[in-house]
């Protein structure tokens, strides 16, 4: 017995004393990503083999990466953040945790897509758009996402719950564009409409259109597509709310990278960002999740809705980060679920 | 004399209890910074809201737990039926499956196309509603399916030790059966009981998978939106420390109760014998435990299975997923050994010198029982990095924060098994000339090494499980077991969380087997 209790004292020990082995080593870059997995591997297996530098990916959510960067300060290993919203790297930029990108990258990239100061880089564009059953048909008068708080649609209507980035973002958006009453009213016509029942994943609601338990959804655009490759049959079609002369336009998003300020590795990380905006990584990051990639030129899957065609609201994406504990509070203050 | 009181012994152990204390430290200090105007606004917005939930949740909890529980325990212990062993260890297995875990089985099966929807439909027609399991109902639910076992194992153990005597004396006043159990059975096993119902309602209330999975607003999930939604630190800290009052109440509550009550047996009672049970007293404890089973392990280990085969079919196994294994295994005995032996000292010192002082420390060690696991990791990020940070980054954050979390329940299976201790064989050694380290090594550690057992697989499986802690501080790249199954399950792809949960169900087995071999030794 005591040769056992000392062999789990060394062995305890040891563990203990491997702790250091886990650092990064010269030529590897340490990237924080709050995108999911199988979308970041495929352009960072492009890079690994065009460069030869191997690429680590620290996986959780966006918000939580942050606090993490916070938190380490200048003690931090990442090297660079991938944030699948604007507003948490919109957040890092303005509590001094990234650095400014080298203009070779951002001048690719239009303004309306990356951070006033280009600490940040927006990768892939997404749209928050209606999706709608095809077999309805009295929904023709949802114009805008404002119409999806109509009484007409209790019952009816798919929402994330509204601790999702997604939902949040949106939300931010609708404020900014709309008004915080107006929104505040929304917000509680969408709590009606939906009832007791919201969808902790997008994927969930467009199934649940295309099933005809609901005959409509707000989600991003990719999640109707991503459905559509499964299914091309499904009686699912997307609807761009808000357009026209009066409409305040879709509301956007992207996801995006910074290079944290206290990386060692500033040339790797720059090189990484510079893959990311060049025109084989922009195709691979947007089109592995069908997104609109951000750099000018790069061709659109074919059956998205062409860029020029969306009218887009004109809310800078900046606005994403300081306003977003407004839209917690307006959140909080209707009890959304 | 200060010194005489406090020896090397209380030294050491104080500092482990400093280190455990970290984290609430970190909670007072932020909670500190808030002002009269921000405590009101927390009060106003959210407090009585998170109360209701919280406590609703623990009672709902505390109910359904006890029910499965204790008529598990009871017939297990007190009627002798084919395959009563084997349902002494499905009790158990529970236990292995995270609440994170149940909750997304749960939701997935009660979907329209998910098993038990499906099943509902083809009972009830559309006619009634599939249940919703995302409020108090659904997680109360899954929590007790989830704990229930820790009734059991308490509860059992108290049956099956119970001595004869009372029992068969109140039979022949001539009491029915029903109020033997009522009046005699039930009172002896009140301590018992509220152990285990203590154990799960702790579990309750510093539960982070379920209720973050069904969005139900508890104080854990509260805290962690208000940290890491609005980056909210103080706000955190002050919800924090209102659990923790919370907490340390009932703990204070429980224990006055069991104080309060004291049951003695003779010592040379006979031990109960379960009764054979007959034929159809066999059938309705089959259906009965068989459902408890059904619902508790079957059901996930099925859907588990199922989602692994299709993962194996796509070659979604690589080699990375063993090293997933081997890094959840790594952490998982880094830490319940680390435990293990900061737990000792506290221990020893309670048990040879019993003062207010020993006492403040056990309560004190019981910190990582009361604290969220986020605000734990927190609390020891900013330690680390202030203090120590050659240390960040690697292995020691996350095993430091782990046996934090975990440490109550290696001190309280020591602490039992030290009660045992006989003085006069320690004292016995010293007299035979062997030092305090030497006595410690060859008499007294040989002597509670069923405690240490104990104690070591209970921190293994736990920590095996847990997710927020190892979220937030696991080194670079260190994905565990719970990382994958969090990472996989949130980009909707259970096929591959799967095999990560069965793994886990797996890798708990030996532990569980130690466990149970001490309990039949007995």
């Amino acid at each position: 017995m005591v040769k056992r209790v000392g062999l789990v004292l060394i062995s305890a020990v040891m563990g203990l004393v491997s702790a250091g082995s886990f650092a990064a080593g010269k030529d590897e870059l340490v990237v924080y990503s709050g995108r999911s997995d199988s979308f970041v591997k495929p352009v960072v297996e492009a890079f690994t083999k065009q460069t030869g530098i191997q690429v680590i990916l620290h996986n959780a959510s966006s918000t939580e990466l942050l606090n993490k960067l916070r938190v380490e300060g200048e003690r931090t290993e990442a090297d660079l953040y991938l944030s699948n919203d604007a507003g948490n790297l919109q957040l890092g930029s303005e509590l001094g945790l990234f650095q400014p990108l080298p203009e070779a990258s951002t001048k690719l990239v239009d303004a309306r897509w990356r951070a006033p100061d280009n600490t940040w880089l927006g990768l892939s564009a997404r749209a928050r758009v209606l999706v709608v059953n095809t077999k309805v048909k009295d929904l023709d008068f949802i114009k805008s996402v404002f119409d999806l708080a109509d009484p007409r649609l209790k019952g009816r209507l798919g929402i994330t719950n509204a601790a999702n980035e997604s939902f949040v973002a949106g939300t931010t958006v609708y404020m900014l564009a709309a008004g915080k009453e107006k929104t505040r009213n929304w917000l509680q016509g969408l709590k009606d409409n939906a009832g007791k029942t919201v969808f902790d994943k997008h994927g969930k609601i467009v199934s649940a259109v295309a099933e005809g338990k609901l005959d409509v959804g707000l989600v991003n655009h990719y999640y109707i597509y991503r459905h559509l490759n499964e299914q091309p049959n499904a009686p699912i079609r997307i609807v761009l709310p808000d357009q026209g002369e009066q409409g305040m336009g879709v509301a956007w998003n992207v996801a995006g990278v910074a290079v944290s300020k206290y990386t060692q590795k500033k040339e790797l990380a720059e090189k990484f960002v510079a893959f990311l905006v060049s025109e084989e990584g922009q195709k691979i990051f947007a089109e592995v999740n069908e997104e609109y990639p951000t750099r000018a030129g790069v061709p659109v899957a074919a059956r998205l809705p062409t860029p020029a065609s969306v009218k887009v609201a004109n809310v800078p994406l900046s606005k994403l980060g300081p306003e977003r504990d407004a839209t917690l509070d307006l959140i909080d203050a209707v009890g959304m679920p | 004399m200060i010194k005489s009181r406090f020896g090397p012994l209380g030294t050491v152990a104080g500092m482990v209890v400093l280190t455990a204390a970290i984290p609430l430290l970190f909670v007072i200090y932020s909670s500190g910074q808030l002002s009269a105007a921000q405590w009101a606004g927390l009060w106003s917005s959210r407090l009585p809201m998170l109360l209701g939930n919280t406590l609703s949740l623990a009672a709902l909890v505390g109910i359904g737990s006890l029910v499965l529980g204790l008529s598990s325990a009871w017939l297990i212990a007190r009627r002798d039926f084919p395959g009563r062993r084997f349902a002494l260890w499905l009790m158990v297995l529970p236990l292995t499956i995270p609440t994170y875990v149940f909750a997304h089985i749960y939701t997935t099966l009660f979907e329209e196309q998910g098993w038990l929807g499906r099943l509902w439909r083809g009972l009830f027609g559309e006619a009634v509603a599939i249940p919703d399991l995302y409020n108090v109902f659904g997680a109360a639910w899954i929590l007790s399916l989830a704990s229930f076992s820790y009734v059991f194992l308490l509860a059992h153990a108290a049956l099956s030790h119970s001595s004869r005597a009372l029992e068969e004396a109140a039979r022949i006043q001539g009491a029915a059966p029903w109020q033997v159990f009522w009046r005699v059975t039930l009172p002896l096993l009140r301590p018992a009981i509220a152990a285990g119902l203590a154990v799960v309602v702790l579990h309750v209330l510093s539960d982070f998978g379920a209720v973050s999975m069904l969005r139900y607003q508890t104080f854990t999930l509260s805290i962690y939106l208000q940290m890491s939604g609005r980056f909210d630190y103080q706000g955190a800290a002050g919800l924090s420390l209102v659990l923790v009052l919370l907490s340390l109440t009932f703990l204070a509550m429980e224990r006055f109760f069991r104080t309060r009550q004291r049951y003695y047996a003779g010592a040379q009672g006979a031990i109960i014998k379960p009764k054979p049970a007959r034929p159809w007293e066999c059938v309705w404890i089959g259906l009965w435990l068989s459902h408890i089973v059904l619902f508790a392990f079957a059901l996930p280990l099925l859907w588990m299975l199922d989602m692994t085969w299709t993962a194996w079919q796509a070659g979604a196994l690589g080699e990375r997923f063993w090293g997933y294994v081997f890094n959840s295994l790594l952490v998982a005995f880094c830490a319940a050994s680390a435990a293990m032996l900061v737990a000792l000292p506290i221990g020893l010192f309670h048990v040879r010198r019993p003062t207010w002082l020993s006492g403040g420390f056990m309560n004190l060690s019981s910190v990582g029982f009361v604290l969220p696991g986020p605000v734990i990791a927190l609390g020891i990020i900013t330690f680390m990095l202030a203090v120590l940070p050659v240390l960040y980054g690697g292995l020691a954050a996350l095993v430091a924060a782990l046996m934090v979390r975990f440490l109550p329940l290696a001190v309280q299976a020591e602490e039992a098994a030290m009660q045992q201790l006989t003085p006069s064989v320690e004292q016995a050694g010293r007299v035979h000339g062997a030092g305090p380290l030497e006595n410690l090594w060859r008499v007294t550690l040989p002597m509670i090494r069923g405690g240490l057992g104990v104690a070591w697989v209970l921190v293994f499986i736990d920590v095996l499980k847990e997710l927020p802690a190892t979220l937030i501080l696991r080194p670079i790249g260190f994905d565990t077991l719970p990382v994958r199954i969090w990472i996989e399950a949130s980009e909707e792809m259970l096929e591959l969380a799967a095999p990560a949960a069965l793994m886990l169900v797996v890798a708990s087995l030996p532990a569980l087997w130690i466990l149970m071999r001490g309990k039949k030794g007995r």
